[in-house]
C-alpha cells in the first residue's frame, strides 16, 4: 500500500504540480483581463529547457541542484508513505538547503542576494510548520502521517489558528507575492532570478520539476488539516490555491523584515496560541 | 521538437532608444496582446532566455554589454532588432557615438522595422525568429552527434584570438581543480600567444566555421612536445580530442617520441593519455603543492 502511494505520488505529482503551475498563471492572466497560457504550457516550458545548452559559473553548481530534485522527491515519499510528519518536515528543509547551496556555489551577486532572501524565508515559514505538526500531534497523540490524516474528526476545529498562521506562510512557501522575495517567475530589476539566475538547459528544468513536486508537498499539508473528509479537503486545499494566487495578484512585495517579522508573530499569536488554549482544553 | 516553439522566453535590451520601442515591447504584454497566451514569456535574465529583442541603435558605451549579453544567453538562440534605429541606426546613424544597428556587433535573425515599432509587427517578429531559433537547434544537434563534419587541419597567426577565447573556455575546469585562476592558459596574453605561433605548429578542429578544439606541438632533439590541447566543453565526449592529438602526431615530422605533461590532480587527463598509449615516465614538484606528471608515447615504426 505504502509502496503504491510512493511510486503514485513519484509518477504523478510532476503532472499535477505542473497541472498547479498552469492553473496558477491562467487564473492570474484571467485576473488581469488576459487570456492567458494553453494547458501544456509548463510541459512545453521544461522540454524546451532539456534542449538548451547548460552554462555553468562553477559545474559543482548543478550537482546541488540534483540534490535539491532527489530531496525533494524524497520528501514526498515520506509523506505520503505516512512516515513521521516531523521528519518530513526536515527532509523538505535540508532540499531547499541544497538549493540554497547550489545558488551560493554560482557565486553571483543576484543567486548571492537571492539565497540570503531564501534564507529568511526558511527561517520565515519553519516556526509555523513545527508548531503544524506539533499541534496535530497534541490531537491525535501521533506524529505519523498515516494516522494524521485518518484521525477521526476533522483536525481544524482544533487548530483553526495554527490553519491560519499556515495559510499565511503558503505564500512564502510558493515564492508568491508578496513574499516573493527570493525567487520568481516574474522579472525583478534588482534580483534578476535571485536563487535561479545562474541556472540554465537541464538544471534549470531540474529545478522547475522539483518546485512541482515541492507545490504538491505543501499543498498536501494543507490537506492533512481537513483530512477526516476527503471531499471538503480537496475543496479546502483548492481554496487554498486560489487564496495564493489572489493574493500574489493584489498585494505587491514587502521587505524581508516585514516577512520574517509578521510570520513570527502570527506563528506566536496563532500558532503558540491555538496550542496554548488546546493544552488547557484537551488536558 | 516543437516545444522549444511553444516556449520562447526574452530578454529586452534598450540600445539608445528613445523608449517609443520601448513601450511598444510592454503593450505586448498587455490584455490587448497577451503574448503570455503564445508562451512568451519576458525573463529579463539572459541565462534564461531564447530571443533577445534589442530595441534603438548601438552606442560605444553599450557595445560590449550587447555583446556580453548575447554570449551569456544559452544555445540556440535568437536576436531580434525592433525599430529602424536597431535595424540600422536610423537618423542616429552618423552620429559620433553611435556604430549603428545590432548586426554592428552581434549577428541578428529578425529584422522589424518601424519608428515606432507596432505591438502586432513586434509579435510576427518573434514568431518569425521562432522558425530560426528551431533550425538553429537542429543544427546544433547535428554538430554534437555526427562528428563527421569536424574538419582538423593547421591553425595560423589569424586564428590566434579565436584560440586564445577557447582556451580561456575550456581550461576552466582545471583552474577548478586547482583553485587557480592564474594557470598559464588561463592567463595567457593575446601577445605572449602570437609569440608561441614562432616556434609551435598550432592545429585546430573546426565545426561550421567555429573552432572547437585545438593544440599545439614543438619537435626538439626527436621528441615532440604535445601541449595546449582543449576542446570546447559544449563538444565533449565526442573524441575530438583524439583526433586533435593523432592529428598531430601524424604530423610530426622527425619525432621518435611524443611527450606531455599535466598535473596529478587532473586524473581525466591521465586517463585520456593512457587510452592514446601513454605511459607515465616522470613525476616532479611544481608550484603550488602540485605534482607534474611526465608522459611518454614511442613512435611506432
Amino acid at each position: 500500500m505504502e509502496i503504491i502511494s510512493i511510486i503514485a505520488f513519484i509518477i504523478l505529482a510532476p503532472f499535477i504540480g505542473g497541472m498547479l503551475a498552469w492553473l496558477d498563471r491562467k487564473i492570474t492572466a484571467r485576473m488581469q483581463g488576459r487570456v492567458g497560457p494553453p494547458v501544456y504550457q509548463p510541459f512545453y516550458d521544461v522540454l524546451k529547457l532539456l534542449q538548451k545548452e547548460s552554462l555553468v559559473v562553477r559545474r559543482s553548481q548543478n550537482f546541488y541542484m540534483g540534490f535539491f530534485l532527489i530531496a525533494v522527491i524524497f520528501t514526498g515519499a515520506l509523506f505520503f508513505a505516512g512516515e513521521n510528519i516531523l521528519l518530513v518536515i526536515f527532509a523538505l528543509t535540508l532540499a531547499d538547503i541544497f538549493f540554497v547551496l547550489g545558488a551560493y556555489k554560482a557565486s553571483s551577486p543576484y543567486s548571492f542576494a537571492g539565497t540570503q532572501r531564501e534564507l529568511l524565508q526558511m527561517m520565515a515559514y519553519e516556526p509555523v510548520m513545527i508548531l503544524s505538526a506539533v499541534g496535530m500531534y497534541m490531537v491525535t497523540k501521533s506524529f505519523y502521517i498515516k494516522e494524521i490524516v485518518f484521525f477521526k474528526s476533522q483536525l481544524v476545529f482544533y487548530l483553526p489558528g495554527l490553519l491560519f498562521a499556515f495559510l499565511y506562510v503558503l505564500a512564502i512557501k510558493f515564492r508568491k507575492s508578496p513574499f516573493d522575495l527570493s525567487t520568481s517567475h516574474h522579472a525583478h530589476q534588482e534580483l534578476v532570478k535571485g536563487v535561479t539566475t545562474e541556472f540554465t538547459g537541464k538544471t534549470l528544468a531540474m529545478i522547475e520539476v522539483a518546485h512541482w513536486y515541492e507545490s504538491v508537498i505543501t499543498l498536501s499539508f494543507l490537506y492533512l488539516f481537513f483530512g477526516h473528509n476527503p471531499v471538503s479537503a480537496l475543496a479546502a486545499v483548492a481554496a487554498g490555491f486560489f487564496l495564493v494566487i489572489l493574493i500574489d495578484n493584489t498585494f505587491a512585495r514587502v521587505r524581508w523584515q516585514l516577512v520574517l517579522m509578521s510570520s513570527w508573530a502570527i506563528a506566536v499569536v496563532f500558532g503558540l496560541g491555538n496550542i496554548f488554549i488546546l493544552f488547557f482544553i484537551l488536558k | 521538437m516543437a516545444s522549444l516553439k511553444k516556449s520562447p522566453w526574452i530578454v529586452h535590451y534598450d540600445g539608445s532608444s528613445c523608449n517609443g520601442c520601448d513601450i511598444e515591447v510592454v503593450a505586448c504584454l498587455t490584455p490587448v496582446y497577451d503574448v503570455e497566451r503564445l508562451g512568451i514569456i519576458n525573463m529579463g535574465n539572459p541565462k534564461h532566455a531564447d530571443v533577445l529583442l534589442i530595441t534603438g541603435a548601438i552606442n560605444e558605451q553599450n557595445r560590449e554589454v550587447v555583446r556580453n549579453l548575447y554570449e551569456q544567453m544559452p544555445d540556440p538562440k535568437v536576436v531580434v532588432a525592433l525599430g529602424t534605429c536597431a535595424t540600422s541606426g536610423c537618423v542616429f546613424a552618423d552620429c559620433y557615438n553611435i556604430v549603428g544597428g545590432v548586426d554592428k556587433v552581434i549577428p541578428v535573425d529578425v529584422y522589424v522595422p518601424g519608428c515606432a515599432v507596432r505591438p502586432e509587427a513586434i509579435i510576427d517578429g518573434i514568431i518569425k525568429s521562432l522558425e530560426i531559433l528551431e533550425q538553429k537547434n537542429k543544427t546544433l544537434r547535428d554538430m554534437a552527434s555526427g562528428a563527421k563534419e569536424i574538419t582538423i587541419g593547421t591553425a595560423g597567426v589569424e586564428d590566434a584570438p579565436d584560440i586564445l577565447a577557447l582556451q580561456k573556455l575550456a581550461y576552466r575546469s582545471e583552474a577548478e581543480i586547482y583553485s587557480d585562476h592564474t594557470i598559464p592558459y588561463m592567463a595567457q596574453s593575446p601577445e605572449d600567444l602570437k609569440r608561441d605561433f614562432e616556434g609551435m605548429t598550432f592545429f585546430k578542429a573546426v565545426m561550421n566555421e567555429k573552432m572547437i578544439g585545438s593544440v599545439r606541438t614543438f619537435t626538439e632533439n626527436g621528441i615532440c612536445y604535445i601541449s595546449g590541447l582543449m576542446v570546447n566543453p559544449v563538444y565533449h565526449h565526442h573524441g575530438i580530442g583524439r583526433r586533435l592529438v593523432e592529428y598531430a602526431e601524424t604530423h610530426a615530422a622527425g619525432a621518435k617520441k611524443f611527450e606531455i605533461f599535466t598535473f596529478h590532480k587532473s586524473r581525466q587527463n591521465i586517463v585520456f593519455f593512457q587510452g592514446l598509449g601513454f605511459k607515465i615516465f616522470k613525476r616532479e614538484k611544481a608550484s603550488g603543492n602540485r605534482v607534474r606528471v611526465h608522459m611518454e608515447k614511442q613512435v611506432k615504426v
